[in-house]
């Protein structure tokens, strides 16, 4: 028999967390087997007599699906070209300043800025004033230097590119913010040691720098991934996902899929297979961390 | 000696190259907000004007249409009663688990809060469906409460993780007087423990409410005219006129207003907060 006040204990445990975790088991674990349930029926909310168990039917009709690939295609390149950018400028930037860093508190805001603003209100920005042709004040300065105004949102290519950035600038502070915390947390008197050894920049960033913060490069990598993988409201309000289906990533195919076309059978297949690649890939980050630290 | 000198040049080289980063960072980050407020008070003539002005007459016409022509008022209210009600009852059920998770020992404890941060990486896209549907059926479409409720799904998760990391950093004597002195381990969380933490609570109150305040998708899905959100409204008044620069500008200012103040005031506490779980991890 177990003690009484270890029983009180025990019992006050459950009593403080469950609520919490009723709720996240009604609207987030149920939904989501709802959700794989879903997936097997034809849910077509404009004709709603022909719903229908389908089986494995939409995940046939995906693997078809050459606008699904593309998806894919396009999600791939938006999530590791902006995951990528964002580790080099924000390291670049924490390495240029973490010995000097005065006027920090300006510096401060400005980056934390972006990361706090609507999404949606970022987008729209981008997509008015700032990458208009001509007016939009990006386009005016490409213009002025010389490089000629720029189909931003308008030819395919250009819009996934624009995207790219608009997402890269708005979350590049959290990598440089991040980078720069652990270099101030590293160990000054080694750290001075092994600068004073290397004997160039590039070995002192190679062979002295890396290694000790690869930890945090790890980390942002792992959070950075998962947030593009949720990747909707500013891409949405700047592009639509067009120009056609150029900027649309999984998770704008699913949502004109579900919402637009009203076929929510089919867009939860997608959301399905959204489900099984952010599971695949955090258990693959998850195998990562364990191994490398 | 002359070895000396050249050290000496590099190094203001050096500080000169930081500092014109330095500006130049600011401005990359900072300016499209700066251009996005100067914008909101041109006149309507002034925001087609080539080259930009940066000094010109301000104007509150464009707030002023926002507000009375274009429903963002009732949009601002909606977003508020939202975004304090998600901030309220996530506190409400969140700190009560983060501290059962950090200094209470009980069966299965790791494995639940596992599956509180299992939860947070459930993709939006994939709970929105079975949201939709779930509260279609049982009419809380277009309600402040359904809204409430998922906007919860993003909030409970990360503030259980955040008020764990508050509750780790407090002495582990801090409860024993109070047990020893027979007071009820509730009342010791809410009397001896919570008063340590009301700063830590404040970081995650100021996170749920930019989440639920900023959050676009659910609210896109989930609300009709009557809770309509200013996130939803702005996209769809630009969506009808491309054009209409002032009022999207104003509006915008008013949307980010709240959480550049809050920016301003706590930004110590939210780049912690953020970086937290980087840095500790």
């Amino acid at each position: 028999m177990r003690p009484a006040y270890i029983r009180q204990q025990e019992r006050f445990g459950f009593v403080m967390i469950t609520p919490s975790m009723l709720f996240l088991f009604i609207m987030a674990a149920f939904p989501l087997v709802m959700l794989v349930v879903m997936s097997a029926f034809r849910i077509d909310l404009t004709y709603p007599a022909g719903n229908r168990w389908l089986g494995s039917g939409n995940y046939l009709q995906m693997v078809h699906d050459s606008r699904f690939w593309h998806a894919i295609k396009v999600t791939a390149i938006y999530t590791v070209s902006t995951v990528f950018l964002q580790v080099v400028i924000g390291l670049a930037l924490a390495m240029a300043f973490f010995r000097s860093f005065q006027g920090q508190e300006i510096l401060r805001v400005s980056v934390l800025l972006p990361m706090i603003l609507a999404p949606v209100v970022v987008g729209l920005a981008f997509r008015t004033m700032i990458m208009t042709p001509q007016y939009g004040i990006l386009d005016y300065i490409s213009m002025v230097l010389g490089f000629g105004s720029k189909p931003w949102l308008v030819d395919p290519n250009w819009a996934l590119l624009s995207v790219i950035i608009i997402h890269t600038w708005q979350w590049t502070p959290f990598a440089f913010l991040v980078f720069l915390a652990s270099l101030h947390a590293l160990p000054s008197d080694p750290l001075e040691a092994a600068l004073m050894d290397a004997r160039n920049a590039w070995q002192r960033f190679w062979h002295v720098l890396l290694p000790m913060i690869r930890p945090a490069v790890v980390i942002v990598v792992i959070f950075r991934t998962m947030i593009a993988l949720r990747a909707f409201a500013a891409i949405f309000s700047a592009t639509g996902g067009g120009p056609g289906t150029a900027t649309e990533i999984l998770n704008l195919y699913t949502y004109r899929e579900s919402f637009n076309s009203l076929n929510l059978g089919y867009g939860a297949a997608l959301g399905t297979a959204l489900l099984v690649i952010t599971v695949v890939i955090s258990m693959i980050f998850f195998r990562l961390r364990q191994s490398k630290m | 000696m002359a070895y000396q000198r050249s050290l000496g040049w590099l190094k203001e080289l050096r500080s000169a190259m930081v500092f014109s980063l330095y500006v130049l960072m600011i401005l990359v980050w900072a300016f499209p907000v700066i251009w996005v407020i100067l914008t909101s008070l041109k006149s309507r003539t002034e925001i087609f004007t080539l080259p930009p002005t940066i000094f010109f007459k301000p104007t509150l016409e464009h707030y002023i249409e926002a507000l009375l022509a274009h429903d963002i008022l009732q949009g601002i209210i909606n977003s508020l009663l939202m975004a304090c009600g998600t901030t309220l009852f996530t506190l409400i059920i969140a700190i009560p688990a983060g501290y059962a998770f950090s200094r209470v020992r009980f069966p299965f404890r790791d494995r639940l809060s596992f599956f509180a941060l299992l939860a947070q990486m459930a993709p939006p896209i994939g709970l929105i469906i079975p949201c939709f549907l779930l509260l279609s059926r049982l009419r809380m479409l277009d309600t402040y409460g359904g809204l409430i409720a998922v906007h919860m799904t993003l909030t409970v998760p990360f503030s259980i993780w955040l008020m764990i990391t508050y509750f780790q950093d407090l002495p582990p004597s801090l409860e024993e007087a109070a047990t020893v002195d027979g007071v009820s381990p509730f009342n010791t969380f809410l009397k001896v423990v919570l008063p340590n933490v009301w700063g830590g609570v404040g970081v995650t109150a100021i996170f749920a409410f930019i989440e639920s305040w900023n959050e676009f998708l659910y609210a896109v899905v989930l609300t009709g005219s009557k809770t309509k959100t200013a996130p939803v409204a702005i996209f769809g008044f630009l969506a009808a006129e491309e054009s209409r620069w002032g009022p999207f500008t104003a509006t915008g200012v008013m949307i980010m207003a709240p959480v550049i103040i809050v920016a301003l005031v706590a930004q110590r506490h939210i780049v912690k907060g953020m970086t937290l779980g980087a840095t500790k991890g």
